[in-house]
């Protein structure tokens, strides 16, 4: 079975890293890093893919930000549900794809299965194959912006899907979620499809993360920083 | 009639759509088949039908541009009879609603001014997001008001998150008129999408799923194997050759010199909308073992005998009794009928116990015409076949 690095000791020294199948929930205030955060652990290391659901940001930033961070682009798939809206025309590359909107779960859908399949065919980095079957870690930034368009039931259907989807492909996933913009009701119902969350919390300005529902792995608040995309634990 | 835009599948209506009816299109999350609405909405505009597009989720612009990326064609069509309400619309609705029953009536007056002022024929309703706002009962009412006049049709497509509960409830509690569901064999490899004809009230269809493929902004059908086997110098060859587009058979002499197929032969051909693939059994008996292997997952297969030799027969009972372990549609073509001495229709039938609904063609696999419609009548049989 493969192990996704996390990048992170405290996690690889005890499991070496997320077990494939995984499916973890960001769960942080606003303006916490948490995006930084679920990229970097959403970063492919060589022989890895990565595929991105933005509702937030463009296509070009979510690349950028993977830039930063010294990530190859051809390993990294962005579906954009920004975009669309304000350039009809856009047309879909392997790569790059784009939806109607958040509300579009139906070309959300479409679109991740589409650039599941081309990894899988070996047609998404411009013939450098990497490691098969092809590890792909995903994300989705964020799960707070598809509520605010969707109904709960409905979206919790539709991340079970996703969730199992990602399970069946031995993938890793991360999905962002704002823990000051939903109920507690919500937000477990969104945690019951996870297999661990990765809570942020910011106190005096120092932000903490803590890691919950990894085997051996401690549940203890770290304090953290993202430096030029990478992840610093303490001081 | 209209035609769904998808020959195949027009076939296996029995034509099209009748006017006036009520039709799901029910897609799995995850798989493309949003090219089958596309395909009616296309096929519909080049009719010259009045057109009404209900995208709650989108604005028609993005609408258009993603339909026409899809069906590989430009914008023009666009010029055609149709008229929208999308995101913009839903926007207004919900700001000047509070309840969604509000919602539902103006949605409902909205929808019935349009199809009266436009004399829309075909109604295209994207459901999705009304089934957010206004529950499922409200949204189908929505849909349904559309129905201005008896001979308007409306097309509903619905992303189904709830898998056969979901389906049940739309069969159990909506007359639709006709239900396709779009399914997707989601794995990491192979993976294939396939559509189900779940029910249709003026046809009698039985459930069928068939495989399809999207390949120039066209849904293509595709039937991965049909089976064409026999006894040996049967015509096997010959027929696999003249049936398809493209080709293979994998020969050797035998002891009179005369070429016989010793592995398989393969064809490939696209018909009427279908893409098939055929196999070529080898008919030399030391080759049986291979043939229950080679009808494996085949969705038909074709009997082929020499009409002229009444001694094979004995040979060709043994192919139709793997047939049938396997419980495949099956045709029998009975090749060169047009030589003298040739049995009839009778005698094959008696010999291999052939039930009335399996037809027996004469034929000459050299002739193509006579090739193909022995396949036409297979693809027949099997997209109306009960298994």
């Amino acid at each position: 079975m493969y192990n996704f690095k996390s990048g992170l000791a405290q996690i690889d020294t005890v499991t070496a890293g997320f077990e494939a199948g995984t499916n973890f929930l960001v769960l942080a205030p606003p303006m916490s890093f948490a995006e930084e955060l679920a990229y970097f652990f959403t970063k492919p290391l060589p022989g890895e893919y990565a595929v991105i659901l933005s509702t937030n940001d463009r296509a070009s930033e979510v690349i950028d930000a993977f830039k930063i961070m010294g990530v190859d682009k051809r390993y990294v798939g962005t579906i954009d549900a920004i975009t669309k809206s304000s350039t009809p025309g856009i047309v879909d590359t392997n790569r790059l794809m784009f939806v109607a909107s958040p509300t579009d779960l139906t070309g959300i859908g479409i679109k991740f299965s589409k650039m599941v399949e081309l990894i899988f065919d070996g047609e998404f980095s411009d013939g450098e194959a990497g490691l098969f079957p092809p590890p792909v870690r995903f994300c989705v930034n964020s799960v707070s912006t598809l509520l605010m368009y969707r109904k709960l039931e409905v979206l919790y259907q539709f991340m079970h899907v996703l969730t199992s989807k990602l399970k069946k492909i031995d993938g890793v996933g991360f999905y962002l979620l704002n823990k000051e913009s939903f109920d507690d009701k919500t937000i477990s119902l969104i945690k019951q499809l996870m297999n661990g969350v990765i809570e942020v919390k910011i106190e005096q300005n120092t932000h903490y993360m803590r890691i919950q529902g990894m085997k051996g792995v401690s549940s203890e608040w770290l304090k953290f920083s993202i430096q030029k995309g990478q992840l610093v634990i303490g001081p | 009639m209209i035609s769904s835009g998808i020959i195949g599948i027009d076939e296996m209506l029995g034509g099209g759509i009748p006017n006036g009816s009520w039709v799901l299109y029910s897609m799995e999350p995850g798989v493309d088949g949003q090219l089958f609405m596309i395909s009616t909405l296309f096929s519909a505009l080049k009719k010259g039908l009045s057109c009404l597009v209900v995208l709650p989720h989108t604005t028609f612009d993005v609408f258009k541009h993603d339909a026409a990326v899809k069906r590989g064609c430009s914008l023009e069509i666009f010029k055609k009879k149709v008229v929208y309400l999308d995101a913009a619309d839903r926007e207004r609705i919900q700001k000047s609603s509070k309840k969604p029953k509000e919602m539902q009536k103006k949605w409902e007056a909205r929808i019935e001014k349009i199809c009266n002022e436009h004399a829309v024929d075909v109604v295209f309703f994207y459901i999705d997001l009304l089934y957010d706002d206004l529950g499922l009962q409200g949204a189908l009412s929505v849909a349904n008001s559309a129905k201005t006049t008896s001979k308007t049709t409306v097309l509903v497509e619905h992303l189904n998150l709830e898998g056969r509960h979901s389906i049940d409830r739309f069969m159990r509690n909506y007359s639709f008129d006709l239900i396709i569901s779009i399914s997707s064999a989601f794995r990491s490899q192979p993976h294939f999408d396939y559509f189900t004809l779940l029910h249709t009230s003026w046809w009698p269809v039985p459930k069928r799923s068939v495989p399809f493929i999207t390949t120039e902004g066209k849904v293509v059908p595709y039937i991965p194997k049909i089976v064409v086997t026999g006894p040996a110098h049967s015509g096997k060859s010959t027929f696999v050759t003249n049936a398809s587009d493209f080709g293979v058979s994998i020969d050797r002499r035998d002891m009179k010199g005369d070429p016989t197929t010793v592995a398989m032969d393969f064809g490939w051909l696209h018909w009427k909308d279908f893409d098939i693939t055929l196999y070529g059994t080898p008919g030399q008996a030391r080759f049986d073992p291979v043939v229950p292997n080679l009808l494996n997952h085949a969705m038909g297969a074709v009997l082929l005998i020499d009409a002229t030799k009444p001694q094979a027969l004995e040979r060709a009972l043994h192919h139709v009794q793997l047939i049938r372990e396997k419980r495949l549609p099956m045709v029998v073509a009975a090749n060169k009928a047009d030589l003298a001495g040739a049995m009839t229709d009778d005698e094959i039938r008696r010999y291999l116990k052939l039930p009335k609904d399996v037809p027996v063609f004469f034929i000459s696999a050299t002739r193509k015409t006579d090739v193909r419609f022995v396949l036409e009548s297979l693809v027949d049989f099997i997209s109306k076949a009960k298994y």
